[in-house]
Order: structure tokens, then sequence, then C-alpha cells
């Protein structure tokens, strides 16, 4: 009987029209969701959240200028006196220093067991309560003889671009640092030890091979006893850090602050400010589709409007003969998501391997936003067309049309 | 619904005209299991009536209730539940779908209501000597072959009254006599009340009262 309703009903529809609307919203839709989409998979790229490192905490060195090399060695490091007026400011919480290894530290690195290169080092600590990891990781103790190590990011760059792709070695993401061995051989004050690394992570705002402090302390004690110990950077934890007396500081100490934060601050703003353009073309396409839309369930209302009517007055309900639009726009509307979602997924699968290409170190995000973007659109849509469809037909039933 | 009362009814338009009438502006009842002629001339109104009395149109002053109950007050639900349980109107424009065969015409009625088997329906069909057509287009059918499959949808559902706008307009005398037959079974069957309106033929049935509108 149902069968009957519709096979009334469907008199007058346009399948031009709906062809029309079906396309264009399909093309909106998925236009609003890739761009919801990339913007959610490339934004961890530029706002990266250090996870060794709070935002708080700003490493600061002495500017190195032509005079100060040409100068004396010791303007380098800090003094205890300026390390005591720097944590006598106000925006100062406290502050930590970075202490070096004093001693030579060679180093060879492999991935599963396969030595891949050597080279010249350097260890640097700095107190434990700076470093954001669980403590249970960063600990080092001479029996055990394996050294936690946190590099910097560029560093898993170089191997993957420098030297992983002209060796044809497998790119390495952060996901499984744990299949970079690290075999370190410590030499000073006439003794030799070889110990084992293991990286534990990646750092974007340290510039430097970060250990444990107190395996630092063990080892300058153990092969470099009478080394100086100035700081030549600091560590300085402070309570807001985009407070203008921290420039002024700076600059007036001739500092310097070891920060990229703002460089990726400024290409998110842009990321985030194409998205919304691209975002935005897409609703205004999908708007104007779902105009059309409506424009051809008004005709197709107005064109059946004796059908409706007669429909109404041999006892169907109001309800039941708005059904069957309904379900033709709700059904519409279903496709185009489902389509728009699949489409999405395979323009993503290829985009993200062409991502994953280029930053290997990249996380594999999820299309949940999208996802729920895409039924949220669907929702209100539907519910708009179940209203309007409604309307309509109320109208011929109050004999409005 | 066991009565129909119209109380000071009048359509707008009648509004300021010496209107001389036995239902417009009266009181009148009518029963359940009576039978009715309303014999009008052109323009008095009388498919405004039906049309009032369906729900369709509210431009009249006065009252019409259903057992005492305003039909002014009545929900879309309520009219929907007295067009398919209550009340059943063979329109004198007929209302059928000329996309739709005569057999499906009336289907799509009996789907609603659930109320006749196939058979009976056929077997009107064969009675009102249409059942040749059941499965032709009804747009292509005359409006004499129309109207009788007009009447078979009226009868696919329970109803305490029947209303038939000019029935026989456009039927041979025979064919009316049929189609009053078949009529009167059903509605004495179900025990319901009769209105036939008429502007000239009117079926051969033993009236209660006749109203001049």
């Amino acid at each position: 009987m149902m069968s009957l309703v519709w096979k009334l009903l469907r008199q007058h529809i346009s399948i031009a029209q709906l062809a029309g609307f079906f396309f264009a919203n399909l093309f909106g839709m998925f236009i609003v969701l890739l761009g919801l989409q990339f913007y959610t998979d490339v934004k961890p790229l530029f706002g990266q959240e250090d996870g060794f490192l709070k935002p708080e905490y700003l490493i600061v060195s002495k500017r190195i200028s032509g005079m100060s090399v040409l100068g004396s060695e010791e303007s380098f490091g800090f003094t205890g006196k300026e390390v005591t007026d720097i944590t006598s400011q106000p925006f100062c919480k406290s502050v930590g220093a970075f202490t070096a290894s004093q001693y030579r530290v060679v180093c060879s690195m492999g991935v599963n067991g396969v030595a891949q290169f050597g080279t010249d080092m350097f260890f640097e600590s700095v107190p434990d309560k700076f470093v954001d990891t669980n403590l249970s990781n960063w600990t080092f103790s001479p029996e055990e003889g394996v050294i936690p190590i946190i590099l910097p990011r560029t560093y898993l760059a170089i191997y993957n671009f420098g030297f992983a792709q002209s060796q044809s070695l497998p790119k390495i993401s952060e996901g499984v640092v744990g299949m970079i061995d690290m075999l370190v051989v410590l030499r000073g004050n006439g003794q030799e030890q070889r110990l084992k690394g293991k990286v534990i992570g990646f750092s974007t705002r340290l510039n430097t091979i970060l250990v444990p402090e107190s395996f630092i302390q063990w080892s300058n004690a153990k092969f470099a006893p009478e080394a100086d110990l100035t700081p030549n950077r600091l560590i300085v934890e402070v309570k807001n850090p985009t407070d203008d007396a921290i420039v002024k500081y700076i600059n007036d100490h001739n500092l310097e602050l070891e920060d990229d934060k703002l460089d990726a601050g400024k290409a998110t703003y842009f990321l985030k400010l194409v998205t919304i353009l691209v975002m935005c073309i897409g609703m205004l396409i999908s708007i104007l589709s779902f105009y059309i839309l409506m424009l051809s369930i008004y005709l197709l209302v107005q064109k059946n409007t004796e059908k409706l009517r007669n429909l109404l007055l041999i006892g169907y309900s109001p309800v039941r003969v708005s059904l069957p639009y309904q379900l033709l726009t709700v059904g519409m509307n279903a496709l185009v998501l489902v389509l728009s979602l699949t489409i999405l997924y395979v323009v993503r699968s290829y985009y993200m391997n062409m991502l994953w290409a280029m930053f290997p170190q990249m996380q594999d995000g999820s299309m949940w936003p999208s996802l729920c973007l895409g039924i949220g659109l669907f929702i209100v849509v539907s519910l708009i067309n179940i209203v309007v469809v409604r309307n309509r037909v109320m109208k011929i039933w109050n004999r409005k049309e | 619904m066991n009565k129909i009362e119209l109380h000071n009814t009048l359509p707008y338009v009648f509004e300021g005209r010496d209107v001389q009438s036995e239902i417009w502006l009266q009181d009148v009842t009518l029963q359940k299991g009576e039978t009715y002629l309303v014999e009008a001339s052109s323009g008095t109104g009388k498919s405004s009536l039906c049309s009032y009395i369906i729900g369709y149109r509210k431009d009249y002053s006065g009252n019409i209730c259903f057992d005492g109950k305003d039909i002014r007050g009545y929900k879309v639900s309520d009219w929907t539940s007295v067009r398919k349980r209550t009340l059943s109107l063979l329109f004198q424009e007929l209302r059928l779908f000329p996309e739709l065969t005569a057999w499906e015409n009336v289907e799509i009625k009996n789907g609603l209501t659930g109320y006749k088997s196939n058979k009976e329906i056929e077997s009107w069909f064969e009675r009102l000597g249409i059942a040749d057509k059941m499965n032709a287009k009804v747009g292509r059918m005359s409006f004499g072959q129309q109207q009788r499959v007009a009447m078979i949808r009226a009868l696919v559902q329970p109803f305490d009254f029947l209303m038939v706008d000019e029935p026989i307009s456009h039927l041979d005398d025979e064919n009316g006599r049929i189609m009053a037959a078949i009529m009167t079974e059903e509605a004495m069957r179900q025990g319901a009340g009769v209105i036939v309106t008429s502007i000239g033929k009117h079926m051969d049935l033993p009236y209660t009262k006749t109203f001049r509108l």
C-alpha cells in the first residue's frame, strides 16, 4: 500500500533536479569533510606538543656574537651571580642548569642490531624535575648500564631523509624508537666504558642530547673529575611564557631564547585560515545544493498538491503522506554522507601516504572528527528537510496552498 | 458516532442573503441508521455542506457537532480517524487518482483500513459491470465508470455515516439501481446512516427525511 502511495507521489519527480542536488551536495560535503580531515591530520605536524618539555619551560643561552667568540671564553657560561639574578626575577619560578658531559663520547647507532653510523657526541642533562616523562624510565644506574636518551626531533629527520633514504634503510617513526640501538663508549680520565643507550623519545624544543642528571653526575665524576661545570644554558620555568618582561630581560642581558614555537604558531595560524576558507567554500556549495533540493521538493509538492490533498481527504494522515518525500530526502542525504565519507577515506589514504613519506614521525590521526561533522550535518539537514516537507503538507491540509 | 448536528450553520458566502433552506440556519440532527436526501439546486452550497462535514473546509458560521462535540475543535489526528473509521464520503468530483488503475484506487484506501477482502471488492466490480476495467487507468475511464469506482472506494472502510454527493449523475437507471442496492446493503450491514445529495436525478431509496437545501 505504501508502494501505491509512492507510485502516486513519485509523479513529477525530476531526476535532473535531484541529480543536480546530489552531485552538488556530494561535492560540497566532501570539501567540508576533506578540509576538516586534512586539518586534523596535518595540525600535529605544526603544533607538535613537546612531550618532554612544558611550554612554561624556556631555554636560555648567551647570545653568541662575533665579539664573544673572539672575547673571553667564560662569557658563554652563566656565573652563579647571573643564575641568582634570573632566579630573582618576578616572572621566574625556578631555574635549572644544563650540565654537559666533560669527557669524550663516541656513539654508534644502528637499527635492528645492524650498526649504521658512529659519531663523536656529547650529553647534557637538566634537573629531573624539568623533564616531563615517566620518572621510572628516566633513571640511570651504573649496574644496569643503560642510558635513557631524549634526542632532538631533527635528528630523526636527518636519519630518515639524509641517511635512511640514501642507504635504503627503513625509516623510523616515533612510535618505534625502541628499534634504535645505541652503543655508547665513554672515555676520559684514563678509563673507557661501553654502555647501551636507549632512545625514549624526541623533543622539538631541546637542541641537545638529553640524559638523566644522575648519569651526568656519575659519569662526570668518573671520567672527568676535575672539569669545570659552568652551565652554558639554563632552563627557566616561568609563570607565563607570553610575559613581555621575559623578552625585555633577555634582550637587556644579551641572552637568547631557544624557541621555535613562534614559527609553528604562524604556520598553524595560516593552516587554520586556509582550512576555514576551504570549509566555507564547501559549506557554500552544500548550502546552495540544499537550496536546490528544497526548491525541487517545493516544486514536487506543488505539482502533486491535488494528489496529496486527495490522500488526506480519504483518511491518510499528514505524517504518512509526508513520509515518502521525507524518506527520499533523508535517503539522498544518507547516500551523500556515505559516498563523501568513502571518497574522503580514499583520498585521505592517498595523501596520508605522501605525508608519511615526508614526515615518518607523523601519527595516524583519526577520521572521527570528520565522521562526527558529517553525521552532524546529515542530521541537521535531514531534520530541516523533514520539517519543511511536513510544513508543506500541513499547508495543503489547512488549504493554504 | 451516532448523530451529526448542525446548529445555525451558514456558509460565509451566504451571509447577508435571504436564505430559504431546511439545512442552513436551522437546527438539524442526522441520526445513525437513517437515510436522508438533501435536494439542492445549483449554488445552494451542497458541496460546501459535504466539505464542512468531512472537515475539509471551515468557512461557515454556527456549529456542526458530531455526538455533541463541535468539530471546529477537532485535531488533525481526530479528522484522520474520522475519515478512516467513522465517516465515508463519495465526493461529487470523485477525487480518484487518474494515474492509478481502478483496482489500485480502491486498494489505496482498503490498504489503509484493511476492511474488505479482495474477493468482496472484486464482486462489487462485477456487479457494477466494470470488472473488465479493474486494471485500466482511471484517467482513461468515462465519468460514469469512475463514479462506480469511487463508490467502491467509499465502501471499503468502516463508517457510521456514508455521505454520497450526486452519486449517480452520470449513470443509467440500471446501474444507478445496482449502485443504490450495493450501498444500502453495506450501510445496513454496518448499521450506518446514509446522506444522499442530489440536484436532479436521485437514488430511489426509502428516505427517512428529505431536506431542501
